[in-house]
């Protein structure tokens, strides 16, 4: 257990902390039940996504496909169910294994075609998106299936189950990345490519599995947004991509590959959620919602790269002897 | 030499790091023409006190006296302004430049409307050169040239700036023996200018050859300063190590009759052609040969790296194909590459990822890892191989050289792979880790397992090896015994037939 909540946590988990007392401490509304039932449906789509390309990321990849992705899954179950007649008990499982093979594709493509992955994923992104129009002539499908709408929508004593979707795939992947084999290749495929390889890890296969789990999480994501809205769209997930990788960097994980902690990202898209929830609640207008989103990354990283430099000043506002800079010259001059 | 005033003088400089005083009131004087060793095993504050010198970092407390004046050195800028140019062990050349750009980088020749003057860029760069009695063209592509000529070009950086003082900081390091030799006559050339050099190297050998004195730093002290007088290498590995070591080259013989490994014929598209050549349970077989001889591309025909054009490998008795690196780490052998940094390390990993790293199978159960069992063995490793304890706890980015590379070799024994290709284990180590390098040779030969042992530092491979394989052109010339060599047959033998031509022109 140590070793899953380790030091990396607490940066994350303070600034979700603080976040979210700023907003309690702003307005009356953010802690009542129904706004906190409200924020874990927000944060599920977006987290649940951002558990892919956090893997991704640790592998010293990344992943701009999940948005379009999204789309063009929700309109393959929307075909599915409204107007190929495939039950839902079964469309469920088919689009999961769809988003699978869709990493796998681009999966392939990246580790043995040599592509790198910000090229191989900004193809998909577009061209995802352009496929998701295709379907009933690029238009929304409605009213998809009564039995949709519950996966999203429904309760387990009383708490909303997507929060028990975050729980249970949080805890898997946290497993996987620091109990397993895999995770553990992942992790040194991103630390050291080249050393991996005179290690004898599979790199390729290694970066390829990386995807698959981020097409399998990104349909998760997909069959939840189709629930929530009971229908598929073309235009569904639009920025996704971007809030699934800031949630990741806000969580600390290293865009260099082989640092960081999967349950962070949970913490840094909680953050960020909290953080729209927040200027929701003040009746902020949605661009200034993106700004302070783009404001939130800078500062993710920033406290990230001038760890040393804040420790530093820390130490001194503390009243923690150090060496200032200014005493030193004195002393030599 | 006559007593002459000090070019630069350091007094008392102390420098601390939280928890530990990396220099502590270390004096040295820098003479005008003269080049002045600065010594001392890892973590013995050569590097801070360069760091201080080329003002990258302030002192806490102390004199810098230029010329007799005391002055300070601010940022890098003002070490520059002051005539100061410190070459780096990792290179600050851009190699997507050329050899022109690099030399003037920051400080390019200009026309009247400010706009870069190539013309003089490129006569200024090739004056530089000619002075240095260098023949690199200035419109060469930096990154293509060797290892040796990229290092000629970082001093040339200095050589242009008209420094008075230079800073070398392992210069030698990814140098071969021709090359050495080049880059000692220019320096010589510009001490009789009047250049006062500063002298960092762990090659004690070449130390001996160059330095005219020497201060040897431990624990952040200075432990012995020469000043004219001469010291002997011996007296050298005394001081920095704290105690008479003895025997530098603790040689075991351990190898027996039975052939663990074969090549015969070997060839690839690298320049490997027709090597043959086979492997004694226990022995230690150096691969002896000049820079570019074809050493290391052997050693990745071997490892299945570079795909075979010819030849085949015969691992105990049956032939093996090897398409990639995996299929040889299964079938037991492994590589301990030459840069452990950039090949062999996990950064982001304790010492137990990267000791386990190459055998995790053996950890998982249904792709479940034993994480005891993981420590266990990590724990025990560490123990076995004197690595220190800290590697427990952080990640291996924190350690010295020598225990970064007794970790890359701990994994092989975590594997156990029985035989080792070692590509330039000791490299940029200090002198007390080599030992413990020799010493873990040993106890893997005792253990039957048959080294490959690639090196630069002929005492060393002569020291080492059973048997040496001379390479030459990709293809292995004629295998001697160790003990039948001397370092100039050695350096003769792999010069021999057209050698000596080859390695005039890789610095033509």
């Amino acid at each position: 257990m140590k070793r899953i909540f380790d030091a990396q946590l607490i940066g994350p988990f303070a600034a979700m902390v603080i976040v979210a007392l700023i907003v309690a401490l702003t307005t009356d509304r953010f802690l009542n039940p129904g706004n906190l039932s409200n924020l874990s449906l927000q944060v599920s789509i977006v987290a649940l996504i951002a558990i892919g390309s956090t893997i991704v990321i640790f592998a010293a990849g990344i992943d701009l496909s999940s948005g379009s992705m999204v789309a063009l899954l929700t309109m393959i179950l929307a075909q599915m169910l409204k107007f190929m007649g495939i039950p839902l008990m079964l469309a469920l499982p088919l689009i999961l294994v769809v988003g699978g093979l869709l990493g796998l594709m681009i999966g392939l493509i990246t580790a043995y075609g040599r592509i790198p992955a910000f090229i191989t994923t900004l193809a998909a992104l577009i061209a995802f998106r352009g496929l998701a129009l295709t379907f009933n002539n690029g238009s929304p499908i409605f009213s998809l299936d009564p039995a949709l709408e519950p996966i999203f929508y429904g309760k387990l004593l009383g708490i909303p189950l997507p929060f028990f979707y975050l729980v249970f795939f949080y805890g898997l992947a946290a497993f996987m990345m620091n109990f397993t084999k895999l995770g553990r290749e992942i992790y040194a495929v991103g630390g050291n490519p080249a050393a991996a390889i005179l290690t004898g890890i599979n790199v390729k296969k290694v970066q390829t599995t990386t995807f698959v789990i981020a097409g399998f999480m990104t349909a998760v994501g997909a069959v939840l947004m189709s629930a929530r809205l009971n229908s598929g769209s073309p235009n569904y997930g639009q920025t996704l991509e971007l809030q699934a990788i800031a949630a990741a960097v806000v969580g600390g994980a290293s865009l260099a590959g082989g640092r960081g902690n999967i349950l962070a990202t949970l913490m840094g898209a909680m953050t960020i959620v909290i953080v729209q929830n927040g200027l929701n609640l003040n009746a902020a207008p949605s661009s200034v919602q993106n700004i302070v989103l783009g404001l939130i990354i800078l500062l993710a990283v920033g406290i990230d790269m001038w760890r040393a430099e804040i420790s530093a000043l820390m130490g001194r506002l503390m009243g923690r002897p150090s060496v200032a800079p200014a005493a030193a010259k004195k002393k030599a001059a | 030499m006559t007593a002459q005033a000090p070019l630069w003088e350091f007094v008392d400089i102390s420098k601390a790091y939280p928890g530990v005083l990396a220099n502590d009131r270390v004096c040295i004087k820098l003479l005008a023409g003269s080049i002045h060793g600065l010594l001392g095993e890892n973590g013995c504050g050569k590097s801070t006190m360069i760091k201080t010198l080329s003002g990258v970092q302030q002192p806490d407390s102390g004199q810098i006296l230029k010329d007799g004046q005391p002055v300070e050195i601010s940022d890098p800028h003002a070490a520059r302004a002051m005539g100061i140019a410190t070459v780096f062990q990792e290179f600050s050349i851009v190699p997507t430049l050329s050899v022109g750009e690099n030399i003037f980088l920051g400080n390019m020749p200009r026309s009247t409307f400010g706009v870069v003057d190539w013309n003089k860029v490129h006569s200024d760069a090739a004056a530089v050169l000619a002075e240095m009695e260098v023949d690199i063209s200035t419109e060469a592509i930096t990154g293509r040239l060797s290892v040796g000529e990229q290092q000629l070009v970082e001093i040339a950086k200095a050589v242009a700036m008209r420094a008075r003082m230079i800073i070398l900081d392992e210069p030698t390091a990814a140098l071969g023996e021709g090359e050495i030799e080049r880059l000692h006559d220019l320096l010589r050339k510009m001490r009789s200018k009047g250049t006062g050099i500063l002298y960092v190297s762990h090659r004690l050998d070449e130390v001996e050859r160059i330095v005219d004195e020497v201060t040897i730093l431990r624990n952040g002290r200075v432990v012995r300063a020469s000043g004219e007088t001469e010291i002997t290498v011996q007296e050298i590995v005394t001081a920095m190590v704290g105690e008479d070591i003895g025997e530098h080259y603790p040689k075991e013989h351990n190898a027996k009759d039975e052939i663990v490994l074969e090549a015969r014929g070997l060839a690839t598209h690298n320049g490997v052609k027709d090597a043959t050549f086979e492997l004694r349970r226990g022995e230690v077989l150096g691969l002896g040969g000049v820079l570019g001889s074809g050493r290391t591309e052997i050693a990745r025909a071997l490892f299945g790296t570079d795909e075979l054009t010819a030849g085949e490998v015969i691992l105990n008795g049956k032939p093996v194909t090897f398409r990639k690196e995996i299929d040889a780490i299964r079938a037991g052998l492994a590589l301990v590459p030459e840069n452990r940094k950039f090949d062999g390390l996990f950064f982001n990993f304790r010492a137990s990822g990267n000791i386990t790293a190459a055998a995790l199978g053996s950890l998982a159960r249904f792709g479940v890892l034993d994480l005891k069992a993981e420590e266990r063995a990590t724990h025990d490793l560490i123990g076995d191989l004197e690595i220190s304890v800290q590697a427990e706890e952080k990640t291996v980015n924190f350690l010295s050289g020598g225990n970064q590379q007794k970790i890359v070799i701990a994994r092989w024994l975590f594997s156990n792979a029985e035989v080792l290709i070692l590509d330039e284990p000791t490299q940029g180590i200090d002198i007390g880790a080599k030992i413990a390098v020799y010493k873990l040779i040993n106890k893997l030969t005792r253990a039957g397992k048959s080294i490959v042992l690639i090196s630069s530092d002929h005492d060393e491979l002569l020291a080492m090896s059973d048997r040496i394989a001379v390479v030459q052109h990709g293809t292995i010339k004629r295998v001697l015994n160790a003990a039948e060599l001397t370092h100039g047959d050695l350096v003769r033998a792999s010069a021999e037939t057209a050698g000596i031509r080859e390695l005039e022109e890789a610095f033509a």
